[in-house]
């Protein structure tokens, strides 16, 4: 299968799993996503400027924070399901809470990330 | 929803089930880690009188801004839980890529090679961070 699935990203977030699925797919591409900041860090550590600069950027930040943030919260969910099974009848309650979580976690990150580029 | 629940004994301890417990107890210590670092850092701001963000900011990127911390051993202590934090996030990251990559990817010789690539990588860039943060 693998390469020659046909669905589409919009099709499968219509999947009945919904919700927990927006929670997989986001998450996938969470990790992915610090999986670049990583390599970043790393040449940025061995002294290439210009990945310095990029961690520096304003807009790298509020990408690196949505997805990052979302990483970790949902991560913990995930984390704490897996140690405490008898809670994952109670997943769907756990994704909304999570999301909430989330929202404030993530709104606070950006408004200092956006105060401190544009100043005010 | 009924929940499922397997010991490990009747689930068997796999390559597969190591890595899932592996992954799991590596991000119990990454949030474990990052709890410490920013109750350690605003400890040490406390102490010291220097900016939280530049602590945080120098432990991160030990060679580009001077030490800011006075005594030696909170430098010590400082760079090794930054060690910490990058060897423990880069053994989650590396089961992480891998499994997405083994999720899409269905090739047996690619699988391997990325394996293969990755490992290395994870490694490398390992190496690399130590050093640097130790010896700036």
């Amino acid at each position: 299968m693998g390469l020659k699935r046909n669905v589409s990203l919009s099709t499968a977030l219509g999947y009945k799993g919904q919700g927990p699925y927006l929670t997989f797919i986001l998450h996938r591409i969470g990790g992915s996503a610090l999986f670049i900041l990583f390599t970043v860090y790393i040449l940025s550590l061995l002294g290439v400027r210009s990945m310095h600069a990029l961690m520096s950027n304003w807009l790298f930040q509020v990408v690196f924070l949505v997805f990052a943030l979302f990483h970790a919260i949902n991560g913990l969910r995930i984390t704490i399901l897996d140690l405490f099974p008898k809670l994952i009848e109670h997943f769907r309650i756990a994704i909304n809470i999570e999301w909430v979580v989330y929202i404030l976690v993530a709104g606070f990150a950006l408004f200092v990330v956006l105060r401190t580029a544009f100043g005010g | 929803m009924a929940t499922r629940t397997l010991s490990i004994k009747k689930r068997g301890l796999n390559f597969e089930t190591f890595m899932w417990a592996f992954t799991r107890f590596t991000v119990i210590a990454m949030y474990g880690l990052i709890l410490l670092g920013i109750l350690g850092g605003l400890r040490l701001s406390m102490m010291t009188g220097v900016n939280f963000g530049n602590i945080m900011y120098w432990a991160f990127f030990p060679n580009m801004v001077p030490v800011p911390l006075g005594q030696v051993w909170m430098n010590i202590v400082v760079r090794l839980m930054v060690i910490a934090f990058v060897l423990v996030a880069c053994g989650h990251g590396v089961h992480g890529v891998l499994e997405i990559w083994d999720d899409y990817v269905t090739n047996e010789s690619a699988r391997r090679w990325a394996r293969n690539i990755v490992i290395t990588y994870a490694i490398l860039a390992s190496i690399v961070a130590v050093y640097v943060i130790l010896t700036a």
